[in-house]
């Protein structure tokens, strides 16, 4: 499971048949600089997204057969990546703190 | 599977079923590449059915072993857990940085 910010929402017509209805978002990895804060992430993934989640929002997202849990259509579906919960906060060592968006740190 | 540190927690109210009631922990890997001077990390997120604390050294494992460890098989909705705190460790070569207290 990763730490991930919602960045954008993705459409495409032609898909998998499995994969109709879903909604399908954009989502940048959490990365934690040496100083113990939110570092500019280049890396980005899709995600099915089942609750929901807006741009900015900060989501945990699972992989595999939990995501396709989450999606809830069964083991036979071409997706395996999805947002399971949206994040209203982290606490890290030393009292530092990470609210439900970037605006809310 | 990998050795790694609690650094955070994090708390969800809107989530899927499955993982409501579950601790979840933010966990860094103890990786030569992620010494303090080195300048991204980007943590995982793990189930914690054992009571792990931050800044506690422990034993994470993915896809179904995590889902066993947390009492369930298949069909739960996360593929990371927590399944050993580290009370000892003993790697000659550990940088200082990872806090094993390698040398005895």
């Amino acid at each position: 499971m990763l730490l991930a910010t919602v960045v954008g929402q993705v459409w495409a017509t032609q898909k998998d048949d499995s994969l109709a209805g879903v909604r399908l978002v954009v989502v940048r990895p959490f990365v934690r600089g040496k100083d113990g804060g939110e570092e500019p992430s280049a890396e980005t993934m899709v995600a099915a997204d089942p609750l929901g989640v807006g741009n900015g929002e900060r989501v945990l997202v699972v992989f595999g057969r939990a995501a396709r849990h989450v999606i809830g259509r069964g083991h036979d579906i071409a997706f395996q990546t999805a947002v399971a919960a949206i994040v209203d906060g982290i606490e890290f060592e030393g009292g530092e703190s990470l609210g439900p968006s970037a605006d809310h740190d | 599977m990998f050795l790694g540190r609690v650094v955070g927690e994090l708390w969800a109210t809107k989530k899927v079923r499955d993982l409501e009631g579950k601790r979840l922990l933010v966990i860094e890997s103890l990786d030569e590449r992620r010494e303090p001077g080195a300048p991204k990390v980007t943590p995982v997120v793990a189930a914690d059915p054992i009571g792990a604390g931050v800044g506690e050294h422990v034993i994470v494992a993915f896809g179904k072993a995590a889902r066993v460890a947390c009492g369930g098989d298949g069909d739960l909705a996360y593929e990371a857990a927590v399944v050993g705190i580290v009370d000892d460790a003993e790697v000659p070569e550990a940088p200082a940085s990872w806090g094993l207290g390698g040398a005895h």
